[in-house]
């Protein structure tokens, strides 16, 4: 995969999105390792390289705690967009579930690069937020087929 | 007059050995006036209100709580992936072609069924 095939840097120029990708550092995942924790402080945001990785959030079975997958995400697309979202901390727990490489993009440096190239910065922010509404419709559909279930279990 | 002696003879021995076999088939059995009638009736039937053509049949007991069948933990867990996976399949369908009717669809998700 080429960096600007990326979700997160789609529409930019090669060299654009080469800059982008300077900016930040490679990072292994081993298979069963955790990316990050749900509550931490977010400094980054990742491009996921190769592999694939695991969003969860626990759930608690009588007097266990279990990792519920939430969502999937493979090689090109954006995990961790809360490194850019205030208040930066990890809404969900990451773990790559094969062996993953990722790209690691500071906020601050990344930040600093988007308002000297502020066109960058509007491509890249766009594409976040489409993730991020992509993210929002898929559960809002999901909890109201749920709340659809619910209503049909009280009338029955 | 001999023949019809011997008949009479007869039938009152057979009525005699009858009255005794009848004695001896009812004897011990508790009468009508030794036991009354109201402490024979099942109490639960009393309880049920009295309606033509319905058999008189003790009510049953009422159901006991519904048995959850235990399922180990990671067969459960993989049910609830599998779910979410069907669930988010499902949400991206209604995406790509919002309608109600793609919103409610139904999946082969067993938590559902």
């Amino acid at each position: 995969m080429s960096i600007e095939q990326a979700d997160m840097l789609l529409g930019l120029s090669a060299a654009d999105a080469a800059r982008v990708g300077a900016l930040g550092s490679r990072m292994h995942v081993p298979t069963g390792a955790a990316l990050f924790e749900l509550g931490s402080e977010a400094h980054d945001v990742f491009i996921i390289e190769r592999g694939r990785v695991a969003l969860t959030l626990p759930m608690v079975f009588g007097d266990r705690q279990e990792h519920i997958l939430v969502e999937e995400r493979t090689a090109g697309q954006l995990v961790g967009w809360s490194g850019l979202i205030p208040p930066h901390r990890f809404t969900l727990k990451a773990a790559a579930q094969i062996d993953t490489e990722v790209l690691a993009l500071p906020r601050g440096p990344l930040l600093a690069f988007f308002e000297a190239n502020p066109a960058v910065g509007y491509v890249v922010l766009r594409n976040l937020a489409s993730v991020v509404g992509q993210r929002l419709q898929v559960t809002q559909a999901m909890w109201l087929r749920e709340m659809q279930r619910f209503v049909e279990s009280r009338s029955s | 007059m001999v023949m019809f002696l011997m008949v009479l003879c007869m039938s009152v021995f057979g009525l005699a050995v009858c009255g005794l076999a009848f004695g001896a088939a009812t004897r011990g059995l508790p009468t009508g006036e030794e036991t009354p009638l109201t402490a024979a009736v099942d109490e639960r039937l009393a309880a049920v209100p009295e309606r033509f053509f319905v058999r008189d049949a003790a009510p049953l007991p009422a159901p006991a709580a519904r048995v959850v069948p235990k399922v180990p933990i990671e067969v459960f867990l993989a049910q609830i992936e599998r779910h979410i996976r069907l669930e988010q399949a499902a949400a991206e369908s209604f995406l790509s072609a919002p309608s109600p009717e793609s919103l409610h669809g139904r999946t082969v998700s067993p938590l559902v069924h």
